[in-house]
Parts: C-alpha cells; structure tokens; sequence
C-alpha cells in the first residue's frame, strides 16, 4: 500500500476515532455489565424452573433455553440479539458517514479533486469502517473475557472467539450493503435506513420464522442465520459460516465500487 | 486564441441533470498559459462545467478535458495537472488547517512546507487553527493555499474571492499574476465582474447553460454600449443625430444630446465635426455594462 493509499485509509479512520472510541466503550460496558449480575443466575434452579414454565416458543424466539448455563446465559443477554444488532448498526453508521454523508455534505469534493480515483477512495473508505469495526470487536472480545474471567463464567474462550467473530463479519456485511447503496447513489437517509432495516428484518426471520412450521426453513435466507444458526457459543463454528457471511461482503463492496464510477459526484 | 496550444478544450459540453439541462452546448479552448475568465450569473452552468471538468460530473454529451486529457477516461493524470478551489466550500470540520494541507498533501505526493507557511502568511491565515472555527473568509483561504501550493499547470478557480475582504481579494490578484508569469493557466469563473476584468486575458460569458460572449475583456468592452452625451453651441441637429445608426434612446434637450450608442463611434465623431460642441462626455463601459447587455437576450 502506497503513501497515497494510506492516506486514503487512515484519513477516515482519524475521523471514525471518536465514534470508534464511543462504540467500543458501550459495548464493554453492555459486556462487563450484564456479566457482573451472572453470579447471581449460575447454577440458578429457579430461574431455570421459571423459563420452563414460559411457552417454548417464547424460550426459543428470545433465546432463554439454557439460561443458567454460561452460553445460554451469554447467548440470551447479549449474543442472540443486542450485541450483534449493536456491532451491525455501528457499521452501517460508520460507513454511512465515510461514504453517503461525506459526499452529499459536499466534503467529499476536494478530496475527489485530488489525483485520486474515486474507486479507490470509496474502497479505501470500505476498509477503514472494517478497520474500526474490527477495533470495535477485539475491545469487545477483551471486555468479554476479562469479565468471564473476574465473575467465574466458565466457556470455552475458542467458542467466544468464534461468536465475536461472526458479530463482526456480519457488521461488515452490513456495513458493506451501506457501501454499496452509497455506491449507487449518495443519499445517506436511504443508506441508514436500508442498511438498518435490513439488520432488524433478518434478525427477525431467523429468531422467528423457526416458529411457524411454513415459514421456519425460510429462516436460512436471513444472514442472523447464518451466522449464528450453528449455535456457536456451544459448537466449532462451520467454516463455510464465515464464509456466507464474508463473500457477500466482498461482492457487495465490489458492487459500490463499481457503481460509483458511473455515476456524478455530489455536490454541496 | 491565435493559435495557441488549448490546455482546456470543451466541446459541445451538453449536462443535464434530469430535466434540467444546466449546460446546453458549450465550445470553449483556454490557452497555456492565460487567465480566462467564466463570467455568469448563479445558475448559468459555471460550476457544472467546471465540475465536469474535475471528472466529478459525467457530460450528458460532448466532451470536456485539459492537457489533451478526457475528464473521464484519464481523471487521475488531468487532476495530478490541476488544483481547484470549490465554489460551495465544505471542509473536514474536525481537522485543523495544517492537518488538512498535510493530509491534501499526501494525496498530491506532498509540498514544500516553507512554501506552505509563506502562503499562509500572505494570506494571513492561521493554520493551527480548526476548521470549524474559522470564518468563511478563512475557510477560502485555506482552499486558496492549497491551489496555490502545488505549482500546478492549471488553476481551477470557482467564485474563489467569495468571502474575502477587499485587501485579500487585492492579494489574490496578485498570486493570480504570479501563478500566471511563472507559466500556469488560470481558469477563474466568478460572477465578480471587476475581479475578472482586473485578471483575465480572455472572457466567456455564459448565460443559461451557453457561451452567449467570448473573446478578450477589451473586445467584449467595445461590444458593450456607450453612454453619449454631447452640449452644442448652437441647436443640436436633431434629425440628423436620431438618425444615427445604433443610437438608442437618443434624447436633445435644449443645447444637450443624450443616448446610449450600441456601435461604432466613428458616424457620430463625423457628424459633430460639422457641428460646433462644447462639450462631450463617453462613459466608456465597464465589463458589468457589456455583461448586463448580453443578458438583454441577445446572444452575440
């Protein structure tokens, strides 16, 4: 990566740092917090004897089966839904302000007055949200074990691993569809509103759709599946999970980069 | 141009944006070397050429480049050649003015920091500051030394004095002037008539989306009217006087004859030397008359 290159990532990435700094902090927080009360569930037969008592589709829609186990504990407070909905929204934000805002804001214009392509300067813009959606994740997974650590939650650090992992590959699919509607056309509402609702429709499908006996194997569609349909806090994530949630992020990156070629740049 | 090489050539530069068609033909060759002036008022497709120019907007039609470059096709290569100065200015607010000319700079391939802090000290401008606590004035400023920074072979200018004080707009001319001697092209489109006139080589003069004048700001000058007015010794030749061609409105009052005279000045000079006058005032016209007077619908 050359001099100008560089630039092109770490420009945005100076931008991101302070909402990149606010987002790694809340999550941490979201983490140590909801651990720090995990004593108080563990080894809890009441609780356990309560869940039981609730229909199982309820169990199963919010995630509450094998609540007084560390995994079903995690997966119910923070990993079935808030986290990876938390990590998906930063990245649609994050990419939203690096692509669709910056150009219709007309900030863009100076910079894209430069000897630059504007391929490149998009692609760059992709990269650097990656970056700051992965910063955001190590100091989640490091919140995460150092609080499993402090209140004795035992789980298999590989399968956390695992788990934060899928969270962040599937922010950047997110992040990635914002990239590629920014791409297309730089109208940051639609990329908010696209990309989100995307999010909260998929996770929809797959903690719902298994409900309904029609509509449960459409639940493969949604990418909440995908991700985290293995159970990964209690299983070895398959590998092609990673995958289904990685190449769409690429092709979807592709897509913006193409699309912002052939089109005109925002004005102020 | 007399046949100098073009280092900006626009043909049939057609833009539309939807319905709207903001550029509606335009031909147009800048020599090395000259400051050519883009006169027009808001609207009238400044700035979209300029911007397809830049490569940000794609032509509807025609095309449009510099250094035999397309704006398009060879974008990086022609901008690597030019440096641009916005019209409607938006910089990175979180930034200080230094840490933007450093991040500008090592997109360009970097500058000479001694240039950087004469520039900011000709234009009296405090770099250590953020951007967003500086003024407008200053924020142009800011994108001014960065034109100016690069030594590019060509300057594109957009309304670039916008904001600033008469002293800066002074200095500006000046920078402009010394760009100009050490061989740049300047591309300088503005709705400031006198800043044009003070600078530029050449003229066009667009008006909804064409060229409707072009040439240097002395032929544009003489295309304009004049005002007339002449004191008689004796009783003005009335007839005669309003037969005049190109007289508009011709007005005698008492010993005065008054008019605004479209052409050329030499029937006139002919007919008073047959007559005894004691006076005569030509109010030669600046460029604002001649632009006003395209403007009355006559594309010339």
């Amino acid at each position: 990566m050359n001099a100008r290159m560089l630039e092109l990532v770490v420009g945005p990435l100076r931008a991101m740092m302070r909402a990149t700094l606010w987002w790694s902090i809340g999550l941490a927080a979201l983490v140590a917090g909801t651990i720090s009360v995990w004593p108080a569930f563990k080894g809890s037969s009441g609780i356990s004897q309560a869940i039981d008592q609730l229909p199982s589709g309820v169990v199963q829609a919010f995630g509450l089966a094998d609540f007084g186990t560390p995994a079903g504990f995690l997966r119910a407070n923070l990993y079935d839904f808030f986290v990876p909905l938390l990590i998906v929204i930063a990245a649609v934000v994050l990419a939203n302000g690096q692509t669709a805002s910056e150009e219709a804001s007309g900030r863009l214009e100076l910079y894209l007055a430069q000897p630059i392509d504007r391929r490149v300067a998009l692609l760059c813009r992709a990269i650097a949200a990656l970056v700051a959606i992965m910063a955001i994740t190590v100091v989640l997974l490091v919140a995460q074990l150092a609080s499993d650590a402090a209140v004795g939650l035992n789980i298999d650090t590989g399968y956390v691993l695992s788990t934060i992992i899928l969270c962040a590959l599937l922010g950047a699919l997110h992040g990635s569809l914002a990239v590629a509607i920014a791409g297309v056309r730089a109208r940051p509402s639609i990329v908010l509103g696209a990309g989100i609702g995307v999010a909260i429709a998929g996770c929809v499908v797959a903690s719902l759709f298994p409900l309904s006996s029609v509509l449960a194997p459409w639940r493969h569609i949604s990418p909440w599946d995908w991700a985290f349909g293995g159970n990964p806090l209690d299983h070895a994530t398959e590998l092609w999970r990673y995958a289904a949630l990685a190449v769409p992020s690429v092709i979807l990156t592709a897509i913006g980069v193409f699309a912002v070629a052939r089109r005109d740049i925002s004005g102020a | 141009m007399d046949g100098a090489e073009a280092v900006i050539q626009i043909d049939g530069l057609v833009k539309h944006y939807g319905k709207v068609e903001a550029v509606r033909g335009i031909d147009l060759r800048v020599a090395r070397g000259e400051v050519f002036g883009f006169l027009g008022p808001n609207g009238s497709g400044k700035s979209t050429t300029i911007r397809c120019l830049l490569g940000l907007l794609r032509p509807t039609a025609g095309t449009i480049g510099a250094f035999g470059l397309d704006s398009i096709r060879d974008g990086v290569a022609l901008r690597r050649r030019l440096t641009y100065v916005p019209g409607e200015l938006r910089l990175p607010d979180r930034l200080s003015g230094m840490d933007f000319v450093a991040s500008i700079g090592r997109l360009r391939g970097g500058f000479d920091p001694a240039r950087r802090d004469q520039l900011a000290e000709r234009l009296r401008l405090d770099l250590g500051r953020h951007l967003r606590d500086l003024s407008s004035g200053n924020r142009r400023k800011v994108a001014l030394l960065l034109a100016f920074l690069f030594d590019a072979e060509l300057l594109v200018l957009d309304e670039p004095t916008n904001g600033l004080d008469p002293l800066m707009q002074h200095e500006f001319l000046g920078m402009v002037r010394e760009a100009r001697s050490a061989g740049a092209t300047v591309f300088l489109s503005s709705h400031s008539l006198s800043e044009v006139q003070r600078a530029a080589d050449r003229v066009a003069v667009l008006r909804t989306g064409r060229v409707v004048a072009q040439g240097s700001v002395a032929e544009l000058r003489g295309r304009a009217r004049q005002r007339i007015e002449v004191w008689f010794e004796d009783d003005p030749p009335e007839a005669e006087l309003k037969a005049l061609p190109d007289m508009v409105d011709p007005v005698v009052d008492d010993h005065r004859f008054k008019a605004t005279l479209s052409g050329s000045i030499q029937p006139l000079l002919e007919l008073l030397a047959r007559n005894r006058v004691s006076s005569m005032l030509v109010e030669e016209p600046d460029l604002e008359e001649a632009f006003l007077d395209l403007y009355d619908g006559e594309t010339v």
